[in-house]
């Protein structure tokens, strides 16, 4: 079957404006936006520029939003979308290196800033920092997330305001303000109490719906926003 | 450069929109109350103007924005709580279900003709 592909291009080198250019692809049952993709730069046109890596859906470099969600490239089966035009642009509000390539360097910062590693000062055990299976349970989906952009792309209090943790942010500091071996609760919970923090969430679920991983990133910030009421800052 | 409306897209906006023209009808119902220091002549006149039947389809449009702007207020109180996550498109419906109710049998009294 023939599915045309829309592509959004821009070379920063070359051109003035972003400009849609189509490409037809063959396709068959089981191939991937990503597949349709490699077909192009393949075999059609060589300057196409995407990312991509593990082609499996756990390095999150392929996210693009794809008819007018955010997904992963590698795990969107093409003919499952059932149109015949595929229009496929870079992640919404990301500064555009090339083409489908975004720059993703602030998206790393904002993880960042709310720490995120594990802040423990008091002595650890003789063997280890013990967890019961009931509080590794609270984790269970935050540490699934693979840091792939498409939440904080898709949201729209993200679109309006770039100082915006966004909800990749604010997960990751979910899954560790939530873990029982951790101590740096309150540094994190003051970060991101701020005006850009996560009161600017206003439970859109867009972030839900764009999860490659199915993840709820609005859960975790709705967490969130109860613990700091009920904490003492 | 669209993208998709989610339920909870449309229910955002349709929030934001009915939260401004609440903030609009406050200051006009303030600015016509403020006929009441003119004296009783200048107030039964305006009064006399709200009487006539576009003002009171008005009026009906204005019971529908703020019962949306209510119960999906109420939507977003239990979310907040993190109750009910996964049912928020259901939630959704509600409110309109619930919401069309609630409008029909008050605009029916309202209905100027």
């Amino acid at each position: 079957m023939e599915i045309t592909f829309k592509i959004l291009r821009f070379d920063p080198d070359k051109d003035k404006k972003p400009y849609y250019r189509k490409y037809t692809v063959k396709v068959e049952p089981g191939m991937t936006v990503l597949d349709g993709l490699n077909e192009i730069k393949w075999r059609q046109d060589g300057t196409l520029s995407y990312r991509r890596s593990c082609r499996s859906a756990i390095c999150g470099s392929c996210a693009m939003t794809i008819n007018g969600v955010n997904r992963l490239a590698c795990n969107t089966q093409i003919l499952l979308l059932k149109r015949k035009t595929i229009v496929v642009e870079p992640l919404r509000r990301f500064p555009v290196i090339k083409d489908l390539i975004v720059d993703m360097d602030d998206f790393f910062e904002k993880i960042a800033i709310i720490k995120p590693y594990l802040i423990a000062n008091s002595p650890a055990g003789p063997r280890e920092r013990f967890q019961s299976p009931e509080d590794r349970k609270l984790l269970d989906e935050a540490v699934i997330c693979i840091l792939c952009g498409a939440c904080t792309s898709s949201c729209p209090s993200y679109w309006y305001n770039k100082n915006y943790l966004g909800p990749a942010s604010l997960f990751k500091a979910y899954r560790f303000i939530f873990d029982s071996r951790d101590e740096g609760t309150e540094e994190r919970l003051r970060i991101i109490s701020d005006r850009d923090g996560l009161w600017r969430c206003h439970s859109i679920f867009n972030c839900v719906e764009a999860c490659p991983k199915s993840l709820n990133p609005t859960y975790a910030i709705a967490e969130l926003k109860k613990k700091i009421v009920t904490t003492k800052l | 450069m669209f993208y998709r409306w989610h339920v909870g897209t449309v229910a955002w906006i349709l929030h934001r929109l009915s939260g401004v023209l609440i903030v609009v009808y406050l200051v006009l119902h303030i600015w016509v109350m403020s006929f009441l220091q003119k004296g009783p002549e200048s107030f039964n006149r305006i009064m006399r103007l709200l009487e006539s039947p576009l003002f009171k389809l008005l009026e009906i449009g204005l019971l529908g924005v703020v019962i949306y702007h209510a119960l999906n207020g109420i939507r977003l109180v239990i979310l907040d709580l993190g109750w009910g996550m996964a049912h928020q498109k259901k939630m959704f419906w509600a409110v309109v279900v619930v919401g069309i109710v609630i409008f029909v049998l008050g605009a029916i009294p309202l209905y100027p003709f």
